[in-house]
């Protein structure tokens, strides 16, 4: 486990457990829960073109790459598309789909950390 | 116009839907399983399906529930609401049949699935999705 996955760890952590307790608030979602949920995608990013760089300097990666490559895309599409599915209707319950966020790309940028090592 | 007539017609159109309130959640989280399901049968189809064809027939075709789950969860009507019921029963029935088999006789099952062991690779969340699914469906019955 490096760098990317612990702060992705840290901020997915934060985003959950904010968008849960704003949920559990019957809040409905608001500047902070989408804002963690974006410094999610954020971090994802770095993560990205730190990958990329990487590749770049001629570091390989030991799993299948087509398949770190893939996680890669799909988690860099699941804070946007849980964003949009959540403006769609505030309500509380947008705040548990944004929660969801975060435990989901914790969970793929562990397995993405498998691949690369 | 009386307020339960008022309150009739504003429920009547929403009565027949399935992507409000918690299903919001229901449905994204269908989704995430829909996409690593999908994800993942589609690569052991491709890199090993003939170490272990059953168990790659099994996550391939629990995919296509997840898919058919979180698309007729978010459509409208009569029609799909069936679908999600057929859908949301055969993943119970899946995950509990291959649950109790893998757990009984793991040489049947040599590869993990989604279901193996009562879905215990993804937190136990198969075997709850499912009865949360039903009792939304129960909330939301077409009258």
């Amino acid at each position: 486990m490096d760098g990317y996955f612990y702060s992705i760890l840290v901020v997915g952590l934060v985003s959950t457990v904010m968008c849960l307790v704003a949920g559990l608030m019957k809040k409905a979602p608001n500047d902070p829960t989408i804002l963690s949920v974006l410094a999610v995608e954020l971090a994802l990013l770095v993560y990205l073109v730190g990958s990329i760089v990487r590749v770049a300097l001629g570091e390989r990666i030991a799993g299948e790459t087509w398949e770190f490559w893939g996680y890669m895309i799909t988690a860099l599409m699941i804070p946007l598309g849980a964003v949009y599915w959540a403006v769609l209707e505030r309500t509380r319950w947008s705040n548990f789909v944004l929660a969801a966020v975060g435990v989901t790309i914790m969970v793929m940028a562990a397995r993405m950390n498998q691949i690369w090592y | 116009m009386t307020g339960t007539e008022r309150n009739q017609q504003l429920q009547q159109p929403a009565k027949d839907t399935r992507n409000t309130g918690p299903g919001r959640l229901l449905i994204a989280v269908y989704a995430i399983f829909a996409l690593s399901a999908t994800a993942r049968a589609g690569y052991q189809i491709a890199t090993k399906f003939a170490d272990a064809p059953l168990s790659h027939i099994l996550s391939a075709f629990a995919a296509v529930v997840y898919i058919l789950a979180t698309v007729s969860l978010a459509k409208p009507g009569r029609t799909w609401f069936k679908v999600s019921l057929a859908a949301v029963l055969t993943e119970l029935v899946g995950v509990l049949v291959v649950g109790a088999i893998s757990l009984f006789d793991p040489v049947l099952f040599p590869h993990d699935t989604v279901w193996s062991l009562f879905g215990r690779g993804y937190g136990f969340v198969p075997l709850v999705l499912p009865i949360l699914g039903l009792l939304w469906l129960n909330r939301r019955r077409p009258s």
